[in-house]
């Protein structure tokens, strides 16, 4: 525990702290023999998208690998600390590594620099870990392609970023969508935004909720690998917002009324 | 040079004069419970006396500023490795300095060719059932810990004095507000010397300040919070987040002043 005990200087730099306690986080497998039986679970749904008072976030439950239901409880969106969060689609185990190593980094440089890391620091530092990554998500075992929603205190804005599997970062104005039930969804999306009751960025706090369970139902309706809530087993999606306010998850309550004032015609 | 037993005896003790002489006008920095979590409070002449090194783990520095700087580095990045490697559950001040930061701050201080540590940490955390528990340590590795809470001083006379009246106080039972103002009481106290000891003082071969010295020093509240800066922060158990750290604004030291000062 005390190796470090001699340093002198941090850069706040949590991926060196890493590498200098053993970690390897850009393994690349050789030899791997192509295994097509070897099925990766990465058939999902999540979005995301601005309204009136920040970002909502949300993802349904399901982890699947090739036609079978592996788990039916997954937490697809995942903070990563107070004014963030990320939403996966991809490999569980890669994705789940990342949001663990990006929120010790963010937290690692907070305490250490005594400063919040800017927003564009954060984006990269989800950006840099997908392109440490292209080797095993070129090899077929470890492809994510994440959104992730910040709120930046210094300018009161919320921040959305869509990335590619190779690190590239999009940022999102409107609304995005990733994952296998992603194409069912879109286009609603994009009508809801130019021409249902109100653009998406001036909904309240429960017509975006209201909304994107309605979004994850019908993509489920049409993708086997996203999940349908299931009311009677309190199996609902996960829903976040980000707001000045930082994170705040839908909490398995409100999810009950509000799903049921969902599911209805209005 | 240093062979003989005695030798080596002698220079650990010229060791531990000069670290204490050295430390010895360094601020109190008190860390008592409230109702909610852990409070760590201090003035100073410079900022950089408290900080967050972990989710539920807050420390207190005196001494030099480059000595603070790198054993907090060092706990910096054992607490993260570590609750990155395992969980942020093992992550404890107990382990972080039973099994890494008192060995090797013994092992520094008895390699007596190298130059000491010049510091005192406090430590407060909140455990797993919701406590705050508060941890001393000093420069060669010898930590203690508190329930009640706990002070660090350079100056052992107001160290003891302060540690007494935290001690008396119980601040369990206090909010965040009574807290706060307890402890900044308490500190104004141990800048007091007690009459007996005044009188008897006038040998003056004890560690207790000298009048030049105490000059330099504000006397009461008003003037510490005119002069000096005022840091304070909490491990609260009610922000509903992981990380329980929290330094109070500059507007909340601000009303804090009116209110006890004017």
């Amino acid at each position: 525990m005390t190796e470090n005990f001699e340093r002198i200087h941090s850069s706040g730099d949590f991926f060196e702290l890493l590498k200098r306690s053993g970690y390897n986080p850009q393994q690349v497998l050789s030899d791997i023999p192509e295994n097509k039986a070897l099925e990766i679970p990465q058939g999902t749904t999540v979005l995301a998208f601005h309204y009136k008072d920040g970002i909502i976030v949300a993802g349904d439950r399901r982890a699947t690998a090739g036609n079978a239901i592996m788990y039916d409880r997954c937490d697809k969106v995942i903070p990563i600390d107070d004014y963030s969060l990320m939403a996966i689609a991809g490999v569980p185990a890669t994705a789940f590594e990342m949001a663990r190593v990006l929120s010790h980094n963010f937290e690692y440089y907070r305490r250490s620099q005594l400063r919040a890391m800017s927003t564009e620091g954060k984006v990269r530092a989800l950006s840099r870990l997908l392109k440490d990554n292209v080797a095993m998500a070129l090899q077929g075992v470890g492809g994510v392609s994440p959104l992730f929603a910040i709120y930046d205190k210094e300018q009161e804005k919320a921040f959305l970023y869509f990335y590619d599997m190779l690190g590239a970062e999009f940022q999102i104005l409107t609304h995005v969508a990733t994952g296998s039930g992603s194409p069912m969804i879109k286009g609603v999306l994009e009508h809801e935004n130019l021409w249902g009751s109100s653009p998406l960025g001036e909904r309240s706090e429960e017509e975006a909720t209201s909304l994107s369970i309605r979004l994850l139902q019908t993509a489920a309706q049409f993708d086997s690998a996203t999940g349908q809530a299931r009311p009677e087993d309190k199996l609902y999606p996960i829903i976040a917002k980000i707001t000045k306010d930082g994170y705040q998850f839908i909490s398995d309550d409100e999810m009950e009324t509000i799903y049921k004032s969902s599911m209805s015609r209005s | 040079m240093f062979e003989e037993p005695f030798r080596w005896m002698e220079a650990i003790s010229t060791r531990h004069s000069y670290v204490r002489e050295k430390l010895f006008k360094g601020q109190p920095v008190i860390g008592v419970p409230y109702n909610e979590g852990a409070l760590i409070i201090g003035f100073s002449p410079q900022p950089g006396k408290i900080f967050e090194i972990y989710d539920r783990i807050a420390l207190g520095g005196l001494g030099h500023p480059a000595d603070v700087e790198r054993l907090r580095m060092t706990l910096l990045d054992m607490a993260h490795a570590e609750g990155f490697n395992r969980s942020s559950e093992d992550v404890t001040i107990g382990r972080l300095l039973q099994f890494g930061l008192a060995p090797a701050l013994k092992q520094n201080f008895e390699e007596i060719q190298r130059a000491p540590y010049l510091i005192q940490m406090l430590l407060a955390e909140i455990n797993r059932e919701g406590s705050a528990e508060f941890f001393r340590v000093s420069y060669d590795g010898y930590w203690e810990k508190f329930k009640q809470g706990t002070v660090i001083a350079g100056d052992s006379k107001v160290s003891e004095r302060i540690q007494k009246a935290i001690e008396g106080t119980d601040f369990m039972s206090l909010n965040l507000d009574k807290s706060i103002q307890s402890a900044l009481r308490i500190w104004e106290e141990g800048r007091k010397k007690p009459k007996l000891e005044e009188d008897a003082n006038s040998s003056a071969t004890d560690n207790d300040q000298t009048e030049e010295e105490m000059e330099d020093i504000p006397a009461d509240l008003k003037e510490a919070f005119d002069r000096w800066n005022l840091e304070a922060a909490v491990l609260s158990n009610n922000t509903g987040r992981k990380c329980l750290y929290r330094a109070l604004s500059e507007s909340e030291i601000s009303a804090l002043k009116l209110e006890m000062v004017q």
